[in-house]
């Protein structure tokens, strides 16, 4: 399947409403694994119906290779049916009224493949999913986990360019959406199809993507590996969306109201020298540790005294939460730790662990890499 | 993000396509929404029912402001011309307290009676169904549903079977005969009338309270008496005040329905000339007063509209509440205790007096030579399939007549040519109002295949008389035929047909068929392997219910029907009238048994229950 490729690709319903989607620009290689990763009401599942020619444009064009398909100035609309795709919904939406089977011969008997071909396409597809045994039952008789291979059988049988997947384990229990996720990528390495998948759920995202495009009130806030958004978040949106528990923000808003921001002001002031217009600073709670005494902080670490006013055990790893007069820090790590709710503390990061973000929330980039140097120097 | 946004625009401003003008946009939309063929299937039926539903109604109102033909002399004015005339006489001359303003107040009272008497049956009788471990509820719940299914007027017969007095020709009735005199009160009038609608409109209220009863969230009642409110503060403070709208709903279509009811009143009012609105609107029909009529049928319709605006918007009140009750709402039954047996002897009581006696009193009547008297050698099947009748006419039992027959044919191929037809079509504007891209004509769609209901049936018929009588245009005089019954019908029983269409589109949802569109399937091959396939169901409905309810509706057919085109309601109506009791009470019960047994076959073939629907 060729690069597809959105270009400021707008959506909205209504003339007076806002734009569900607004000046996308987005490009799929083939062969890619791509997330779109959001809040709920953030476009994405929209992004995905247009890609699939469910929703139609507001402005900009969808092309697929060389190929226009969807073009508001140029007046092309390729219809869905033509645009050979394949969506699992979040639905599954299965035809009731038609066995597994037959479900999953549909979309070949479109297509008028000889009946050879399409038994052995469909046999093939059924054995890969490991649902041959139900093909005589209809979709009602079913359990979720069992709906879901047969709504991805169905696609997978018309051998798409391109596999769009709208929140498909959303649904499911969790043990059954962990081997659904194995299942997802092990198919895309079988097939080798682009797969272009929406969802709410970072764990999901980091999983399963090797691209993640980060989108928030219609607009893309990030495009990279997964590696990239979590290491490396473009804003604050994206900082604070991914990683659970969130990244603490300390917030430079107003000066004098809280003692912790102010330290972080005087020690990237002293740190990044030059540097104006940090408006705020994000800590991943792993990248904080604490101490019970001044010469166990690593020097050249920013640190602040603190109040364990928590201790959280989430089997196998621990959620502290430290208080400082008035802002409270969430730090998480798996050694169990040796300190009582109430005591006294010092919590402290290294200088590479600091998102610098200006007033804007973007990320400054310069100040990432004179964080890095500082910290080798030390 | 505001600024992250405009950040974003920049860059696509720099490398994307340039934003499109005007005209590219609409062009664009023109293809996507020209397509499919949904959106020329929405534009032909849109225009289909402009026609048949908007023209009419439109074309009533102007007869009421336009010179009728055989007025030109009076008003010195030509045929069509404008005139108050008309206006002025239904609500200001001397004759505007017999045409209109009476019968008003008729109706008024009727529907007020008939509200208040089956608000309290009905709600006492939801209570001890839904609420309640009473004896045989199940069975009551379905039982006190059948009132509902039978056409009023079959009570107005039963009625007139027993207390009819020597006021009016004919057989008398049972009482009459055993000796004892109805005075007139009893036998004609407004106190029957109300009676009857009480009783025949009881089921709307069991339903509406009884599913509000049912869906309300015990645990409100709990937290109030976890907190120390005694019974009667919980109901007074907590369940009456969120029952209120589905009480305020039931009284509202009630009154909609009294509105446009004409057997009932029309039996039992003209002997002692109690007029209402639908009665007076038929008789200025009868009388060929167009003019007039116009007026009197815009009235019903703004009386019709005015009040299922009122309904609309308490139920959009309604849903306010509804969000409340979700997941605590159980089924929890009250004791009664002591009172178990008497509550059961209640509901027993109010289902023998609404369906046994009536049904039975009309049966008996048409094996009984002489009324009232239960002696071996008075019982006759003469009347059903007798030979040689001493008789004027319909020398034969009611069986045997070809009359009968031609009748039943009649009503089976227009009403179920008319139902099969609504069926489609509102499967069609369901999925027109769902699926097509133009949100206008979805929602005129909507509207305008709903606009029926809010015009009582009477009105309706009228409205059609006013525009079919004549030729018009390419169209020639329909009055007198079939085609004029089978559009009224299919006009009238729209709302249930589209609704029924719209619910069941809304419940498939856009997935099933998105599915095959991506799987590459093109609009005609969804529409007959996926759509049509799952909407099996729904298309029955769609055809089963205006079936039914076309079964039983005499309000059309009685200013639509001429002899060749008898139907079996207005051809009982006939005999009412020419007081051949017997046979009329004989084809009432036909009917009665037909729309029953259809009932009970769309129920057990959707297996829903459908009362349910035709409460709505």
């Amino acid at each position: 399947m060729p690069t597809i490729n959105l270009r400021g690709a707008q959506k909205n319903y209504g003339v007076n409403s806002a734009n569900a989607v607004s000046d996308l620009d987005l490009e799929i290689r083939d062969g890619e694994f791509m997330c779109l990763l959001g809040p709920s009401g953030c476009g994405k599942t929209t992004t995905l119906r247009m890609i699939a020619g469910l929703e139609n444009l507001s402005g900009g064009e969808i092309r697929v290779g060389d190929r226009v398909v969807d073009c508001v100035s140029g007046g092309v609309f390729v219809p869905p049916e033509k645009r050979e795709m394949g969506l699992v919904f979040q639905s599954y939406a299965l035809w009731p009224h038609l066995t597994i089977e037959r479900n999953t011969d549909f979309g070949l008997r479109l297509r008028k493949l000889p009946k050879a071909e399409r038994e052995e396409r469909v046999e093939r597809v059924m054995q890969a999913l490991d649902i041959a045994k139900y093909r005589d039952r209809y979709p009602s008789q079913l359990s979720g986990g069992q709906q879901q291979r047969v709504a991805l059988a169905r696609m997978l049988a018309i051998n798409p360019g391109v596999l769009l997947l709208d929140e498909p384990l959303s649904n499911l229990d969790a043990r059954l959406r962990l081997e659904m996720r194995a299942e997802l990528k092990r198919l895309h390495k079988e097939f080798k199809t682009t797969i272009v998948f929406v969802t709410h759920d970072q764990w999901e995202a980091m999983t399963l993507a090797t691209t993640i495009a980060v989108m928030n009130e219609g607009t893309l806030q990030q495009i990279g590996t997964p590696n990239d958004i979590y290491d490396r978040p473009a804003n604050r949106f994206v900082a604070e969306f991914v990683g659970s528990p969130p990244i603490n923000i300390l917030d430079f808003g107003d000066p004098g109201t809280s003692d912790v921001t102010d330290k972080a002001e005087a020690y990237l002031a002293a740190h990044l020298p030059g540097l104006r217009s940090i408006g705020s600073v994000g800590i991943r709670p792993e990248a904080i540790g604490y101490a019970a005494r001044t010469e166990d902080v690593p020097e050249g670490s920013f640190s602040g005294e603190t109040t364990v006013t928590g201790v959280l055990p989430t089997g196998g790893n621990w959620i502290l939460e430290l208080r400082t007069d008035n802002h409270t820090l969430f730090l998480t790590t798996h050694v169990p730790p040796r300190v009582e709710q109430g005591a006294r503390v010092l919590f402290f990061a290294p200088p590479e662990a600091l998102h610098v973000f200006d007033a804007d929330g973007r990320r400054i980039a310069e100040a990432d890499d004179r964080l890095r140097s500082t910290a080798t120097y030390n | 993000m505001a600024l992250l946004s405009e950040s974003a625009k920049a860059v696509a401003a720099a490398n994307g396509p340039a934003a499109p003008t005007a005209w590219q946009a609409w062009r664009y939309r023109l293809k996507v929404a020209l397509r499919e063929p949904t959106t020329l299937i929405g534009v032909l039926t849109a225009l289909l029912f402009t026609y048949l539903i908007v023209v009419p109604i439109i074309s009533i109102v102007l007869d009421a402001a336009r010179v009728q033909f055989g007025h030109e002399r009076r008003l010195s004015k030509d045929v069509g011309e404008f005139t108050l005339y008309y206006l002025d006489r239904v609500l200001f001359s001397p004759v505007s307290a017999d045409l209109f303003w009476r019968p008003l107040l008729n109706t008024l009272s009727v529907a007020m009676g008939a509200i208040l008497l089956s608000l309290v049956i009905g709600t006492v009788l939801a209570w001890l169904i839904s609420r309640t471990d009473m004896f045989g509820r199940r069975w009551f719940a379905t039982a006190l549903i059948v009132p509902y299914m039978l056409p009023a007027w079959t009570f107005a017969l039963a009625w007139t079977t027993l207390f009819k007095n020597r006021t009016v020709g004919g057989q008398p009735g049972w009482l009459e005969a055993v000796g004892l005199t109805p005075p007139d009160w009893l036998a004609y009038g407004r106190f029957p009338i109300t009676i009857i609608l009480a009783l025949h409109y009881t089921p709307f209220v069991i339903l509406l309270f009884g599913s509000a009863l049912r869906r309300f969230d015990s645990q409100l009642e709990d937290s109030a008496r976890i907190l120390g409110a005694r019974h009667h503060q919980v109901a007074l403070q907590i369940i009456l005040p969120l029952m209120r709208p589905a009480l305020l709903s039931s009284m509202v279509l009630i009154f909609a329905k009294c509105l446009g009811e004409f057997g009932v009143p029309y039996v039992l009012g003209l002997p002692v000339k109690f007029e209402v609105l639908s009665t007076s609107l038929f008789r200025s029909i009868a009388s060929r007063q167009m003019g007039v009529a116009g007026v009197i049928a815009g009235s019903i319709m703004l009386i019709g509209i005015i009040t299922l605006l009122i309904d609309a918007r308490l139920v959009r009140e309604a849903r306010r509440f509804v969000t409340i009750g979700s997941k605590g709402s159980m089924d929890r039954q009250s004791r009664l205790g002591r009172m178990r047996l008497p509550a059961a002897g209640f509901a027993a009581t109010v289902f023998l007096m609404s369906v046994g006696l009536p049904l039975l009193t009309l049966f008996l009547s048409t094996i009984m030579k002489l009324p009232a008297r239960f002696t071996l050698d008075n019982f006759t099947l003469d009347y059903w399939i007798g030979r040689d009748l001493d008789t004027v006419a319909l020398k034969t039992g009611i069986l045997l007549s070809p009359d009968l027959w031609a009748a039943a044919k009649n009503t089976l191929t227009i009403v179920g040519l008319a139902s099969v037809t609504s069926g489609i079509l509102g499967l069609l504007v369901g999925y027109v109002v769902i699926r097509t891209p133009v949100r206008l004509l979805s929602v005129y769609l909507r509207q305008v295949t709903f606009l029926p209901y809010l015009v009582p049936g009477i009105a309706f018929a009228a409205a059609y008389l006013s525009l079919f009588a004549v030729p018009r245009g390419p169209m020639p005089a329909l009055y007198g035929t079939v085609v004029i019954l089978v559009l009224a019908l299919i006009a009238d029983q729209m709302p249930y047909a589209s609704r029924a269409g719209i619910s069941a589109m809304t419940q498939l949802g856009k997935d099933p068929e998105e599915a095959a569109q991506i799987a590459g399937a093109g609009w005609l091959r969804r529409m007959t392997s996926i759509v049509i396939p799952i909407q099996k169901g729904s298309l029955v409905t769609g055809v089963l219910l205006p079936f039914i309810s076309g079964i039983k509706g005499l309000s059309l057919f009685v200013i639509l029907a001429v002899p060749s085109t008898d139907v079996l309601t207005t051809y009982s109506l006939r005999l009412v009238d020419y007081h051949y009791t017997q046979a009329a009470n004989a084809v009432v019960l036909i009917i009665a048994a037909i729309a029953y047994l259809g009932t009970l076959i769309a129920q057990k073939l959707t297996r829903t229950n459908l009362a349910e629907g035709l409460g709505s």
